[in-house]
């Protein structure tokens, strides 16, 4: 009994520290991996157009879109659900964003916690 | 016949041992195995805190610094504590974020335009988010 109840607390251990231990450095290696780039900005009528190029060597999944107009301070966030392939390059349409004419930066996020930062 | 059974107390002692052996050993093995996992769990999810700052914003209108969190991680977080410039700060309490989810975070904290804040967020298992940034 006692050698069955030690294989239990050998197999807690492996599972909630050894095996899950593993799981979040493989996120981190991924995360490192994950590289992403604006390389355009432009307003195009009714329509802002963003050019994003993976660059890195895993799927990258965008989640946020930040415009940030540096003349007011004002920083206006967007939803986004977009994949892009290792090595693609992605144009993004958004009729609901209007670029500022002054100064701003654009910013996109992936869901493993990188960033992409555009200067216009 | 019936009470000399009854008072025959000879082979009850190696049972009764042995039981109490048994009944030891397993709680013994139960507090071990119920200890083991209160701690793997609470180190699982110290381990599994992933917090990720997407966007910091000295806000001209409320003259607070806004800070927009996304736990990217494999665990509820809590944020305990906010220090700016090493020193202890209010912010929005409590401030909870599920598994993948986001939101502002405001600390109450009048900045300077032009000058360079450290601003380091601790949740309560102890994981540091920290950045500079200047304000504009």
């Amino acid at each position: 009994m006692v050698v069955m109840l030690s294989l239990v607390l050998i197999v807690l251990i492996v599972d909630n520290i050894v095996l899950w231990d593993y799981q979040m450095n493989q996120l981190d290696w991924e995360r490192i991996q994950e590289k992403i780039e604006i390389t355009a900005a432009v307003s195009e009528d009714t329509v802002s157009l963003f050019t994003i190029q993976n660059i890195g060597s895993q799927t990258a999944h965008l989640i946020s879109l930040w415009i940030l107009d540096n003349s007011i301070t004002n920083h206006q966030r967007y939803d986004l659900n977009t994949f892009i392939n290792a090595g693609d390059t992605f144009q993004l349409a958004r009729s609901d964003i209007i670029l500022p004419g002054t100064p701003y930066i654009v910013k996109i996020v992936t869901e493993k916690g990188n960033a992409a930062v555009y200067t216009g | 016949m019936s009470r000399t059974f009854l008072n025959n107390n000879r082979g009850v002692t190696p049972v009764l041992s042995s039981l109490l052996l048994t009944v030891v050993a397993v709680a013994a093995m139960a507090i071990a195995t119920t200890a083991t996992y209160v701690i793997t769990n609470n180190l699982r999810d110290t381990m599994s805190e992933r917090v990720i700052i997407e966007d910091v914003w000295f806000n001209n209108q409320t003259r607070t610094i806004d800070i927009y969190i996304r736990n990217i991680g494999k665990t509820a977080i809590q944020v305990k504590a906010v220090y700016v410039n090493y020193t202890s700060q209010n912010f929005t309490k409590p401030f909870n974020l599920e598994i993948g989810q986001h939101k502002w975070l405001s600390i109450y904290e009048v900045w300077t335009p032009g000058s360079l804040y450290h601003i380091n967020i601790v949740t309560t298992r102890g994981t540091h988010i920290e950045e500079y940034n200047t304000a504009p």
